[in-house]
């Protein structure tokens, strides 16, 4: 499995071969508060990145997350239906969002690493 | 408005330090929450005690001499000679058309041997009412230095209870003068959240310690904004801006029980007349609670439709219950009939359906009797 890359939209991405599995970030469900309901995406949509794929509401507010990179979703986390908490839980890993096949390898290595991703948050 | 025209509340500090974290709201940098979140902070709430800064809100003192009660009267709808010492009405400020320019909590306390009108009104209103008070009163103070503390919930009897005598206040909207730190503070039984609670006017000198002395006493969370704003829906209670402004009457708004129906007919009420032909008229406009179908959170502004997809009102009010695990919402519905068939929300471009629901979601469980 690569290296975990960031968003400036506070998304993670992780790759296994063509897969993308996406999550939001610690940052991001600690800014977001209580989670309670995520609208999830439709398995089979293809999208472009910076769309907006699903909604995240929290108790204060609803937040759209947008797509990383290009791609068809192909598998959601279907657990979030039944707890959306899970993602203020433990939003790098059982809080994961969605799978999506990677249309184009090269978006996913523009994307930031770690170090570049926890140095924006400082600004 | 920049951040750096926000003010701070006194106990800004204070807050910062137990980990709350900040919002704007109407001009101030206030407490949306602490640590445990806006969904930990309702529940407890409901099931012990909640802690609540409120000191953005207004707090203003009028002698209660005639001249200013028939000033005040002008505005308010409520026989002001008439009421009791020692008893908080919930009242409006009214325009001339019977909007409403805010909702606010009016009594009579003895302070200093005069008896005084004292006033709670919203931060969002402040501007705008200290302007009407200081063109019609006289002698008035807004009490600028005073703190708003609100402790709220099952136990807060039993937490102010254990270091001041609450006998003077035994029942809902009851309200006194006690002493605390050598200072007079006013305790008034009320609350925003729909249960059992004091809200507690005290000096600026004394807050702090009077906040962590409540905050020592098990039972207690200090709690932000945030769950204030879902308890109040929950219990279905109005919030000036939301449910009500100066275009809406009290009568559009279900509020009719607060108008002192006689001040309706002797004249002297701004929009009198129009309060006085609306209470005959059977109302086309109704307040109503709304549950969604399916999963999905209702907010603010979002439009309600009729079967035929035409605009039939809006919310007004939308949040989640974490009492009902749910969306609750509070809106207007136009021209309400019975046969209205299916009532959706469009929730970013897609019809849900919603069902019309009673208000309060959550039975309200004030001191009465006691």
């Amino acid at each position: 499995m690569a290296e975990k890359k960031y968003t400036k939209e506070h998304e993670w991405v992780e790759v296994d071969g063509d897969t993308a599995t996406v999550g939001i970030t610690n940052h991001a469900q600690e800014s977001l508060g209580d989670i309670v309901f995520i609208d999830l995406p439709t398995v089979g949509k293809e999208v472009k990145s910076n769309e907006e794929l699903c909604v995240i509401e929290s108790v204060k507010a609803a937040s759209d997350i947008y797509a990383p990179i290009d791609g068809e979703v192909i598998e959601i986390n279907n657990n979030l239906n039944d707890d959306a908490s899970i993602v203020n839980q433990d939003p790098e890993k059982d809080g994961w969002i969605f799978k999506m096949k990677i249309a184009d390898p090269n978006q996913y290595n523009n994307l930031m690493s770690l170090d570049e991703y926890l140095a924006s948050l400082e600004n | 408005m920049s951040d750096k025209a926000l003010k701070n509340i006194f106990l800004n500090e204070f807050h910062l330090e137990y980990g709350a974290k900040f919002v704007p709201f109407a001009g101030y940098e206030m407490p949306i929450n602490y640590k445990k979140g806006i969904i930990n902070e309702h529940l407890h709430v409901r099931e012990k005690a909640g802690i609540f800064d409120v000191s953005h809100m207004g707090q203003i003192l009028i002698p209660s001499t005639d001249k200013n009660i028939s000033s005040l009267e002008i505005y308010i709808p409520l026989n002001i000679k008439k009421i009791k010492s020692n008893k908080c009405h919930y009242s409006f400020i009214l325009n001339k058309k019977g909007g409403i320019v805010d909702d606010i909590m009016i009594s009579k306390i003895n302070i200093n041997n005069q008896e005084n009108i004292y006033i709670v009104y919203n931060a969002s209103r402040k501007k705008i009412l200290n302007e009407i008070f200081s063109n019609i009163c006289e002698n008035y103070s807004i009490l600028k230095n005073r703190c708003l503390i609100a402790i709220q919930g099952p136990s807060s009897y039993s937490v102010l209870s254990s270091f001041i005598d609450l006998s003077k206040i035994v029942n809902f909207l009851d309200i006194n003068i006690f002493e605390f730190d050598n200072t007079d503070i006013y305790i008034s039984r009320s609350g925003y959240t729909g249960e059992d609670g004091f809200e507690i006017s005290i000096s600026n000198e004394s807050a702090e310690n009077f906040v962590n002395k409540v905050y020592k006493i098990e039972n207690t969370l200090l709690c932000g904004l945030g769950c204030r704003d879902s308890l109040r829906v929950e219990a279905g209670l109005s919030l000036y801006g939301n449910e009500i402004n100066e275009d809406i009457t009290p009568i559009q708004a279900n509020l009719s029980w607060a108008l002192d129906k006689k001040r309706l007919k002797n004249g002297n009420l701004n929009g009198s007349n129009i309060l006085l032909q609306q209470l005959q008229e059977t109302k086309d406009t109704l307040k109503v609670g709304i549950t969604p179908v399916n999963k999905t959170m209702l907010r603010n502004n979002m439009i309600l439709h009729n079967k035929d997809k035409n605009e039939i009102g809006y919310i007004t009010s939308g949040c989640f219950s974490p009492i009902l695990k749910r969306s609750i919402g509070i809106g207007y519905i136009n021209n309400f009939t019975n046969k209205l068939d299916k009532i959706f929300v469009k929730v970013r471009g897609e019809f849900e359906e919603v069902i019309i629901d009673n208000i309060p979601f959550v039975k309200k469980n004030y001191k009465k009797g006691g």
